[in-house]
């Protein structure tokens, strides 16, 4: 059940929006956010619209999956439309009581709501087309100026990779341990919550405990491969930018401009 | 010396007599599992498994990783629900309702690979105790179920006061398992208990589990790799290969599968493949050999036709 969770998960594929380098990637959702900000038309959210179709077409994840990432956060979305609806001025259409309900509120509304989901399916397709290493190494070369103002660059991106390459052996742990004490008889579902936090003990003292051991046997088997911070380290795979990577660059750049040009002329 | 037979019970006393019964205590139909369906990580892990299982029956189960071990035990105590299929414990569906997964629970003890990692109370006897509390006994029941069971697994009183994080691996791994039969699961099911430890450390496990098996005449289940284990201790083995059975037997008949066994990635014990050998050079050994006691008396009785070869 735990398995579940789509929080930054990564579908393997071998797709042109797979194969492109990680940091165009990060640059072109950085783009496409900013985008998504500019756009307030008809006519450039027909264009954003045009550009998510098109990524999630070209990397083969079905609409499905990357509709379920928006799903948690349904609520929220309903709660900022419906307020805008309200809280716009504007030709009024149908009013009762202090409520007035706006021609512009309801186009504000739409607008809202389908810029949120937008933005979400746009990073999601960041992390379902790109493995947690290859992120990291991503933001690692991007960040890489910072070292400059002593910033620990690769450290950070280390500790991000790992966290991320823990997070799945943690689930599955908690799976395990949780199945285990299932088995003796254990009862994570009934009882008020003073029993539920009692019940959770079972689960979370062994799950500390082995992430201890984990990261002290990683730092052993680091430390005797001689690891040493990331001064003068090299990488196997070095990320090289395609034509590919050029051409989604320019691609960003001009629906960039067509977006600001569309705000511009007020369309 | 405590046994538990001295243990009162809340369910009928099931006796020596009563593994004479005719009716398996575990029956499992057409049993099919899938993980992850409908994603890109859809896995076919079980295709139709059926099996009967005695009462009182020692079961060594076999197979090559991924072959469903795992899987097929933890459907065994409603952990993991059938994509298809059913389970009967004592001719009732386990997954009927929550009344019988929890029945289920506590009839069929399931003891995980590394079972020390479950281990999570302050002191020894509180984690023996975990179980029983969770089958609602009483203190007393519970107290005379603890000191048994850690007596089974050869853990001493002196050691019930002691945390269990500062004993040694052996030992965590007794209590572990002392933590499962306290629940007195008329199914032990056990999932490679003896991995990881050393020689002398995996006969003495076994040996007290044996020793539980008789006192009490509880099936066992045992999931193991050591063919030489499983052949000593099992009256029965089931091979699983591709998530179906590909083999139900004794060991003799078992074993005398050698060539489809190997072509599974699974080894036979040394004492057959010794056996084997020799045949090929025309030593006339007789019978089904997989132990050393076995290998030495057809050795022997054939000692005269040796030394004339």
């Amino acid at each position: 059940m735990l398995k579940d969770i789509t929080l930054g998960q990564y579908f393997p594929g071998n797709t042109v929006v797979h194969r492109l380098d990680p940091r165009t990637k990060i640059v072109l959702v950085l783009i496409y956010i900013v985008a998504m900000f500019i756009a307030e038309s008809f006519a450039s959210y027909a264009l954003m619209l045009v550009v998510l179709a098109s990524a999630i077409l070209l990397s083969r994840i079905r609409l499905a999956t990357v509709l379920k990432g928006v799903k948690p956060l349904i609520l929220v979305i309903a709660i900022t439309a419906f307020l805008n609806v309200f809280y716009t001025s504007g030709h009024i259409l149908v009013e009762f009581w202090i409520f007035k309900i706006t021609k512009e509120g309801i186009f504000n509304a739409i607008f809202m709501a389908l810029r949120i989901i937008m933005l979400i399916m746009g990073t999601f397709m960041l992390t379902y087309t790109t493995s947690p290493i290859m992120l990291t190494v991503g933001i690692e070369q991007l960040l890489g100026p910072l070292k400059v103002i002593k910033v620990p660059v690769h450290e950070l991106a280390m500790m991000m990779s790992m966290a991320l390459r823990l997070i799945p052996t943690l689930i599955e742990e908690t799976d395990k341990i949780m199945s285990a004490q299932k088995a003796r008889g254990a009862d994570f579902d009934t009882g008020n919550l003073v029993q539920k936090a009692k019940a959770l003990l079972p689960i979370l003292v062994p799950l500390f405990i082995s992430a201890f051991r984990r990261a002290d046997e990683l730092a052993v088997a680091m430390e005797s491969r001689c690891y040493h911070g990331g001064e003068g380290r090299t990488r196997l795979n070095v990320l090289t930018m395609g034509g590919r990577d050029y051409i989604s660059f320019a691609l960003a750049v001009a629906v960039l401009a067509g977006v600001i040009t569309l705000a511009h002329f007020g369309l | 010396m405590l046994i538990m037979g001295d243990i009162p019970q809340k369910r009928k006393p099931h006796r020596k007599e009563k593994c004479m019964s005719k009716t398996p205590i575990l029956k499992i139909e057409n049993l099919t599992h899938v993980y992850s369906k409908g994603t890109p990580f859809e896995l076919s892990a079980l295709n139709g498994i059926n099996l009967e299982i005695g009462r009182g029956e020692v079961i060594g189960i076999i197979g090559h990783t991924g072959s469903g071990k795992s899987t097929l035990i933890q459907h065994l105590n409603a952990l993991i629900k059938p994509t298809d299929g059913k389970i009967y414990l004592d001719g009732k569906d386990i997954n009927e309702s929550k009344q019988s997964v929890k029945e289920a629970r506590s009839r069929v003890g399931l003891v995980f690979q590394y079972p020390e990692y479950q281990l999570f109370e302050e002191t020894v006897y509180k984690d023996i105790a975990f179980g029983p509390k969770n089958m609602r006994l009483t203190p007393d029941e519970i107290d005379v179920r603890v000191r048994a069971s850690a007596q089974f697994v050869g853990i001493g009183e002196e050691l019930l006061e002691r945390s269990p994080f500062d004993l040694s691996g052996g030992q965590k791994r007794r209590i572990a398992i002392a933590g499962v039969i306290a629940m007195l699961p008329e199914v032990l099911v056990l999932d490679e208990p003896m991995a990881g430890l050393d020689p002398a450390g995996r006969r003495e496990i076994m040996e007290n589990l044996m020793g539980y098996h008789q006192e009490t005449g509880n099936a066992m289940l045992i999931v193991t790799h050591s063919m030489e284990e499983a052949a000593r201790y099992a009256q029965r083995m089931i091979v699983l290969e591709h998530g179906r059975v590909a083999m139900d037997g004794t060991p003799e008949q078992v074993f005398s599968r050698e060539k489809e066994l190997k072509e599974m990635g699974l080894a036979v014990p040394e004492m057959t493949e010794l056996a084997e050998k020799l045949r090929e050079y025309g030593v006339p050994l007789e019978g089904t050999i997989y132990t050393v006691e076995q290998m030495r008396d057809a050795l022997l009785s054939l000692k005269g036709g040796l030394q004339d070869a």
